[in-house]
């Protein structure tokens, strides 16, 4: 490589050329994708990685849980096939949970890349199938099974298509062991477009700048993207910062919850987040084989903004052992791999809440949002159908305002909820509502968002699954002296019930007049609610968001039920008595 | 009374052209846009152009005003009445971060209070059967309330109105009656397709922003009816056609993007009398570049945007010209990052301070202040010399800025901003060619804006675009094309079913309710009944797919239902789309749109004079590819050259507003019509 083809112009334009080809993987997996896991959710990652497995771009946006965590599964596959066992139109399939540690439903397509006869890269698509066999479709069969076995079709690096030629045997079997083979051969295609999409894109690159010229200038783009993190981590004081959370029990013994206890250490530029105190691997499914917790941290706190490349994560340390539930090992069981990490993530924020006073949020809803699946035949139509829908939580208050509300999870990204229409021209379904959760957000100087509450009925039989589970006993903590956020939960109602029953998670086949309804989280609240302004707690009664009770209970806020208006002296009178309270009682405990 | 005019009201000026049908002349009259009150500067653009008010046959009218009332959200207190259960479906959008590590991510702020969203009592089911009957006493009531509140403007939206909209109706009655001060929008006449919160977050706006807009267009109307005009006023559309001041006070959103649809238009028309189909149209001025794909000589249209860009803006539902836009223009700040790394943009200058080589205070280097080093804008010819620029000023900024950090020459720093910067517009180009499934080598390319004719050439020749245009008053063309925007007005109805279930009876039945309210529409416009166009669209897509793709359908098609006919089209167009298709697979029809058009009169501009004196007025040295070695170039006043006339670069051609810069190789050659059409030398340039 000269040094003089690798002026700042080129660098700068490789910069931008290489992620908008993972971009553009994306924009066309989307729009064409048969299933709403992908189209809605945007449950998948599109990236491009270099011959040694390092990553050269992702797309940004969708699931950000997914983040630079395909090296593994390249490096797998160049140890499986040996550096000269790839040949141009080989197209491998892998959901494994050996390496990949997620469940299976992600299944990663990838094609090996090559310029003048050589492999340069590769170009993978993991995308959520809405199913892989098993006992159950969708999100349901997390909580049955008990190995990858019962939880469905295992595909361990396994080449598709070589050279060009499809195997129809492997095709076969694959189409034969899913359901609704239609729609996942559909995604299948999308994934293989993509990648083929992606391999014009970097012929065109190497074909004008060489292949010198393109890997001189990833090694500068990575050092850049490291110190630019780096540069962030700095300017945090040093120091050795704690933080403890818990999931709900996940076995039979319900005294037995999920401890989740990190340290994050801070030294100049360095940044060490260390799991190995979490729980160790556990016999239900949220164990997973992943990094996405600290690395969605980590991004967000050094440049949430800017493109992810292999350097993105090279100025920070992760400590976690083999056996870690984060960290488990096959056959552990992994069909609930996410669960646990939007409180992975949030126990990391909540840990640097001494360090960045002005930065760090109170928690947000902390689980996957209110998923409501629900399944079946049309008996109108004699078509097969699935409802599925990821409803939104409320937000931690920040520094400086409110948090927000009904929105999903730090793990989910640009997820829609499916429209209230579609749903019910989808499926014999009818939504009674689609509502904001009154005095869900904790309170706060700055007010945690807001949980929501949506609730159908089906009008033909079919399988309910609704699932927001697993932060019921540890609902959305408060920072700086704010309060929790409700906890989330979710109601049944068969048509032999009299009222809504607490079932959480729900799976069930259910005759028609059946209501199921989620309610989501509220997010933590920022300080201390009786600094308050007073009028933005009027505003909240006038909006209903806060009741005239929490104003005064909770923030202490006396507003008048007749005229809506704050009772100023009141109010001044009983915040008094209140802080007055506070310190004796701060005083005591101390 | 063969005057025709188009006034278009930008952020800084406003812009009129006027077409002289008779006495073949274009004028152009520029004036600042007074943004306190934008009729004083219309009145005083309208003063400058000279042009006799009572002549004017047809007045073409784009602006902001709507766009401007939902970003500066000083719109009317409007309230939203909603289905029962569904009052926190707008605030609850669709619970979506398109910025997925952004912790401190901001939703979309809604136009509507919690407080001021009211529940009716009524439901109907996805086939617009009535579960619930609409409650009229408590509907009633509401509307009182409403009329007795301050609320100035009210948004209904009704689950499933889009398949029945019985009761949205009924209850814009009951407004008429009990609140009829309040600007009404009811959901279903913005549009009939399903997914409730974008058809809210529409219908919301259009009631938010009018009464402002109601009230803008009558004082237009009065101010031009006082100075004596007494022919049609037609308003522009986000979707590149115009219509009637009327409709506009009715669905004023229909204005909202219509800002920059007037070059994409007009880039549309005058390619398709130079024989051109497919057009790639390149807009690119002070702080941003736009690009739009002309296919078949019509613009590309996206059923939907946001106001507010896509990570925290609002939905809108409406038909807009698909325009992708970058953050590069000639104002774009040349700067170094924490790293070292240089970069170019999204930050501008804009007009003010603008480049440092205006000498107003910029002190930031920009795209211009580089092409003044290259000497690509010759300095002393700026805006035709009224306003010449300071080099050695960009040279300090460049040198001292970039230059010198990077340890490079300021010719080779000052290329390698232009150089990013192209690149950068590049894959937008790219995006919406290459990345729909067209080759741009099939393609032309028209370059406008002030600084399009500057740059385009370079980017098609990145491309392999064969063939550059550069259009008459390069800088006035977004107002040129107003003038050849047709009436236009679409229409949706969603009709979910599969493709072989469909029942094309009753299609053809849903197309002629939706052409006849066209027709009434465009007849009351003043549309000529022999040029009233409809074409027709499904919305198609594989079963269990969420886009669908626009498929364009003939009468006959519906008439015939040639189920075979109309897949084997979704399937070519998916094919070209997204590399792929899948013939065996069922699919089905979400939407039956409907595009009517009013062919207004066809404008032809008259040919340029045959010679006008000697063209060539300088030579310069100017740097191309290599900043070691300016080339001599000679430098062309575009106002003498005649039709025919050919230019061979290197060389630049200038005019009041532009300059237009030929590399090696390139080859200009003047059309009768006035068009500079240029060759543009293919492969590695030297």
């Amino acid at each position: 490589m000269s040094q003089q083809s690798l002026d700042p112009v080129t660098l700068e334009v490789l910069r931008n050329a290489l992620p908008a080809i993972a971009n553009e993987m994306a924009v066309d997996l989307q729009r064409t994708s048969y299933n709403m896991m992908i189209y809605e959710v945007q449950d998948y990652c599109c990236a491009l990685l270099d011959a040694e497995g390092r990553l050269i771009s992702q797309n940004l946006g969708g699931v950000s849980h997914f983040v630079a965590d395909l090296g593994v599964v390249i490096r797998d596959g160049i140890a499986r096939y040996g550096d000269d066992g790839f040949k141009p139109g080989d197209v491998i399939i892998t959901n494994h949970q050996r390496v990949g540690g997620q469940h299976l439903n992600n299944v990663c397509i990838y094609t090996p890349f090559f310029f003048d006869g050589a492999l340069q890269a590769f170009a993978v698509v993991r995308a959520h199938w809405v199913d892989i066999g098993g006992l159950s479709t969708g999100f349901s069969a997390a909580s049955l099974v008990s190995d990858p076995w019962m939880e469905g079709l295992q595909l361990d690096q396994v080449k598709i298509y070589e050279a060009g030629e499809p195997d129809e045997k492997v095709l076969g079997i694959i189409r034969d062991n899913i359901r609704f083979p239609e729609s996942s051969m559909g995604d299948l295609r999308s994934q293989m477009a993509a990648c083929k999409l992606a391999e014009r894109r970097l012929d065109e690159l190497f074909a004008r700048y060489g292949r010198g010229t393109i890997y001189g200038a990833l090694e500068r783009i990575f050092d850049e993207t490291e110190k630019k993190c780096r540069n962030v981590v700095r300017s945090i004081p040093d120091g050795e910062y704690e933080a403890e959370s818990f999931l709900d029990p996940d076995g039979p013994d319900k005294s037995l919850t999920v401890p989740i206890r990190v340290t994050v250490l801070v030294s100049d530029d360095d940044m060490t987040i260390d799991l190995t105190r979490c729980s160790l691997q556990r016999n239900s499914g949220i164990n997973a084989r992943t990094l996405a917790g600290p690395y969605i941290a980590y991004k967000a706190l050094t440049g949430p903004l800017e493109p992810v490349n292999e350097g993105s994560f090279r100025g920070l340390k992760v400590d976690i052992q083999e056996g870690n539930f984060m960290m488990a090992r096959y056959p552990a069981v992994m069909a609930g791999w996410s669960r646990a990490l939007p409180t992975v993530v949030d126990t990391i924020v909540k840990a640097l809440v001494p360090a960045l006073p002005d930065k760090a949020p109170a928690a947000h809803l902390g689980t996957l949002g209110g998923s409501m699946t629900f399944f079946g035949k049309d008996p109108e139509s004699g078509r097969n159908f699935v409802l599925q829908t990821i409803e939104g939580g409320g937000w931690g208050g920040r520094p400086w305002e409110d948090g927000e509300s009904a929105t999903v999870s730090v793990c989910q990204g640009d997820v829609r909820n499916a429209p209230v229409e579609t749903i019910e021209l989808k499926s014999p379904v009818i939504v009674q509502q689609r509502a904001l959760r009154n005095d869900s957000g904790g309170p706060g100087k700055f007010r945690g968002g807001l949980g929501m509450r949506t609730q159908m009925t089906n009008h033909a039989e079919g399988r309910w699954s609704a699932s927001n589970a697993g932060r019921r006993l540890c609902p959305p903590w408060g920072a700086a002296g704010g309060g929790s956020g409700a906890a989330s939960v979710n109601y049944v109602q068969t048509p032999d019930d009299k009222e809504m029953k607490v079932m959480d998670p729900v799976r069930m086949v259910s005759a028609a007049g059946t209501s199921v309804m989620v309610a989501t989280a509220g997010g933590g609240g920022w300080g201390n609610p009786l600094d308050r302004d007073p009028a933005s707690v009027r505003e909240d009664v006038l909006d209903e968001f806060v009741s005239i009770e929490s104003a005064r209970n909770d923030y202490g806020v006396i507003i008048n039920p007749e005229t809506l208006d704050v009772d100023v002296k009141a109010t001044e009178i009983l915040r008094a008595e209140r802080r007055n309270r506070d310190e004796t009682d701060g005083a005591k405990i101390r | 009374m063969s005057l025709f005019v188009a006034l278009d009201i930008g952020g800084t000026f406003t812009d009129l052209v006027a077409f002289d049908l008779a006495g073949g002349a274009i004028h152009h009259a520029k004036s600042s846009t007074t943004p306190y009150d934008l009729s004083v500067g219309i009145r005083r653009t309208l003063e400058k152009s000279g042009l006799s008010i009572p002549n004017i046959d047809t007045f073409v009218h784009g602006s902001t005003v709507a766009i401007n009332t939902a970003i500066e959200r000083n719109g009317a207190k409007t309230a939203l009445l909603v289905t029962q259960g569904m009052r926190d479906v707008y605030q609850i959008g669709r619970g979506n971060r398109p910025e997925s590590y952004n912790l401190f991510f901001k939703r979309p702020k809604p136009y509507v209070l919690r407080r001021d969203t009211f529940e009716l009592i009524e439901r109907l089911n996805a086939a617009g059967e009535i579960i619930t009957v609409l409650d009229q006493d408590s509907a009633t009531d509401t509307a009182r309330r409403l009329g007795g509140n301050d609320f100035a403007a009210v948004a209904v939206c009704l689950i499933h109105s889009w398949a029945n909209p019985a009761h949205e109706a009924k209850v814009g009655e009951l407004l008429a009656t009990h609140a009829p001060a309040l600007f009404c929008s009811l959901s279903h006449e913005i549009l009939r397709e399903y997914r409730e919160y974008e058809r809210m977050s529409t219908t919301v706006l259009n009631a938010y922003v009018g009464p402002r807009v109601s009230r803008y267009l009558q004082d237009l109307e009065n101010l031009l009816v006082e100075l004596g005009f007494a022919g049609q006023l037609y308003i522009m559309q986000s979707n590149g056609g115009s219509m009637s001041p009327a409709i506009a006070r009715r669905i004023p959103v229909a204005t909202m993007e219509s800002g920059p649809v007037g070059g994409i238009i007009a880039a549309a028309e005058i390619t398709r009398d130079l024989g051109h189909r497919n057009v790639v149209a390149f807009d690119m001025g002070g702080t941003t570049a736009k690009v739009s794909l002309v296919q078949d000589n019509e613009p590309a249209i996206s059923q939907g945007y946001f106001v507010g860009g896509a990570a925290r803006g609002h939905p809108v539902m409406y038909p807009v010209v698909d325009i992708v836009e970058v953050g590069a223009g000639g104002g774009s700040i040349a700067w170094i990052d924490e790293v070292g790394a240089l970069k170019v943009g999204p930050r501008s200058a804009g007009g003010h301070p603008g480049p440092v080589c205006y000498g107003q205070g910029g002190t930031e280097p920009t795209v211009t202040d580089a092409n003044v080093v290259l000497g690509r804008l010759v300095a002393d010819r700026f805006l035709g010399g009224e306003m010449p620029l300071d080099v050695e000023a960009a040279r300090k900024a460049i040198t001292d800025q970039i230059a010198t950090p990077l340890d490079m020459t300021v010719e080779q720093a000052a290329l390698g901003i232009i150089d990013i910067a192209i690149a950068e517009m590049s894959l937008a180009v790219r995006s919406v060619s290459v990345g729909r499934g067209y080759d741009p080598r099939d393609f032309a390319m028209v370059g406008f804006g002030g600084a399009g004719p500057l740059h385009a050439g370079q980017i098609a020749r990145e491309l392999g675009i064969p063939t550059l245009i550069i259009p008459r008053v390069p800088g006035h063309f977004s107002a040129l094309g107003m003038l050849l925007a047709n009436l236009r007005h679409d229409y949706v109805r969603t009709y979910y079913k599969p493709l072989d279930a469909c029942d094309f009876t009753e299609i053809e039945a849903a197309f002629d309710t939706m052409i006849e309210e066209a027709h009434g529409v465009l007849k009351e416009e003043g549309a000529t009944p022999d040029l009233i166009n409809y074409q027709r669209f499904l919305d198609i897509r594989y079963i269990g797919q969420e886009f669908p793709i626009l498929t364009p359908v003939s009468a006959e098609d519906i008439v015939n239902g040639d189920v075979a006919a109309l897949r084997a089209a979704f399937d070519r167009i998916h094919d070209r789309r997204y590399g792929h298709q899948a013939v065996d697979e069922p699919v089905e029809v979400v939407n039956l749109r409907l595009t009517a058009t009013g062919e207004r009169e066809h404008l032809s501009f008259p040919g340029i004079a045959g010679t006008a004196g000697e063209a060539l007025i300088d030579s310069r040295p100017v740097i191309f590819g290599d900043p070691t070695k300016p080339v001599i170039s000679p430098i062309y006043d575009r106002d003498r050259l005649a039709a025919g006339e050919v230019v061979v670069g290197p060389a630049a051609v200038v005019e009041y507003a532009s300059t237009t810069v030929l590399f090696e190789g390139d080859s200009l050659k003047v059309a009768p019509s006035g068009e500079l059409i240029i060759e543009i030398a293919q492969g590695e340039m030297a």
